[in-house]
Parts: C-alpha cells; structure tokens; sequence
C-alpha cells in the first residue's frame, strides 16, 4: 500500500493560517496516531493531545519525535469528560473529530 | 457533541479560540495526476451516515453558537489528498477503510482506471476530500 495523506501539507498550512500556536498552550481533540500533532507542536509552548482510543495513543507514543517528549502529553481521554483543570489552554483543536 | 463542547469551553481561557477542522461530504473528486497535471475522472457517492454526521455537527455549532458559548471569526474550505499509486490501491482502501460512509460506484471505478493506464509514467490516484475549518472565540 502506497497511501499518501496529504502530500500538499495542506492541513498545516491551512491550520497555520487560521491560528499563530507560537508560544501557546494547545490542546488536541481527538489526536488519533499524532499525524497532525507531530506537525504543529514544536511551535507551540505545550500540547496536550487526547483520544479516547488506547492503540491510537499507543502508536502515538511510540511515534513522537524525541524533541518533542516534553513538549506534548499524549492523554487517553473522552472528549465529554476532560481530566483537565478550567481555563488551562489558549488555543483547542477539533480536528476530525467533532 | 454539545457536552464536548462545553467541556472545550471549560479548559480554554477567556476568549481563548477553538479550531474546528473536519471532511464535509461533497461527492469527493477522484483525480488522475502526473507531473504535467492532475484530471478528475470520477466522483464518489456519498452515503447516508456521512451526510448526517455532517448536519448532525454543523447543528452541535449552531447550538453552540446559539448559547453564546462562542462566535464564529473565520471560515474556509482547503483540499485534503489521499493519494495512491494506483487505482486498485485506492479501491481496497475506500472498500475496506471508507465502506460506512462512502461508495465508489462501477463507472466511476472503470473511467479512474482507464484514465491511469493511458496516463503518464508516473500518474497516481486521488481523492481530493474537502474540508472545512473554521475558528471560533469563546465568548
């Protein structure tokens, strides 16, 4: 299987556009294997990525760049309950997954 | 879906922004590129259960929006491609992976292989999914 998502990086461009993550503390819902939080993290102070599906974070886990360790916390999670503290991110991303 | 939001709404800071990015059912182009281009040569059918997911969300939003709970800033659609290197590769995978909410139909399936095997040397297949994303302010 050759399967290429998204050869363009149009996600990232687009993502980008709509939103300066520099510095920021970023929340991902429903992050899956971390196809899109490897892109977008290292620009951003800290990510929290959560998904409800154990395989998912676990590919996740094993998947994220070594320099991004601390930076991201992947988190298995529900979306409609968030073991999170109140008013803890500047920016959330629903990506693919309301 | 609207309990999720709410939960957003929670952790984000006052005026803190929500990113809403996800596939919107448009009869997706299936396209022949090459170097020299790329062709649409067919369209896939759009199934039921993908169509009212999409109302189904774009309701969550308007309830959401409605509450006061946040205010929509901005909008735009951009193209999301899955491309293979041929069309059979493209088949299995919207058979096995894409059955629940979309369908490529027989005419469809000959005209995308027709136009891949007269194509260049080094054509691919696509399928060009739209998506919508949209930012939204807490209020």
């Amino acid at each position: 299987m050759t399967l290429q998502k998204d050869p363009e990086r149009n996600e990232i461009k687009f993502l980008r556009k709509y939103i300066d993550l520099t510095g920021k503390r970023v929340l991902e819902i429903g992050c899956g294997e971390g196809r899109l939080t490897w892109q977008y993290a290292k620009w951003t102070g800290s990510t929290v990525a959560i998904d409800p599906d154990r395989d998912s974070l676990r590919v996740a886990r094993v998947d994220r760049p070594y320099d991004l360790q601390e930076k991201v916390h992947l988190v298995r999670a529900d979306s409609q309950s968030m073991p999170l503290p109140k008013e803890k991110f500047d920016i959330a991303i629903l990506a693919w997954s309301l | 879906m609207v309990d999720a939001l709410s939960e957003i709404r929670r952790v984000l800071v006052p005026r803190g922004i929500l990113i809403d990015m996800r596939p919107l059912a448009d009869r997706w182009p299936v396209e022949v590129v090459s170097s020299r281009g790329s062709r649409e040569s067919g369209r896939v059918e759009d199934l039921p259960e993908q169509v009212s997911g999409d109302v189904a969300s774009n309701k969550t939003m308007q309830e959401v929006e409605s509450r006061g709970w946040f205010v929509r800033e901005s909008e735009d659609f951009f193209p999301f491609f899955y491309s293979w290197d041929t069309p059979s590769e493209m088949e299995k995978f919207v058979d096995d992976d894409w059955s629940d909410f979309i369908r490529l139909g027989e005419e469809d399936r000959k005209s995308t292989r027709s136009a891949w095997a007269v194509g260049d040397a080094d054509s691919r297949v696509r399928i060009r999914v739209k998506i919508l994303i949209t930012r939204w302010k807490k209020l």
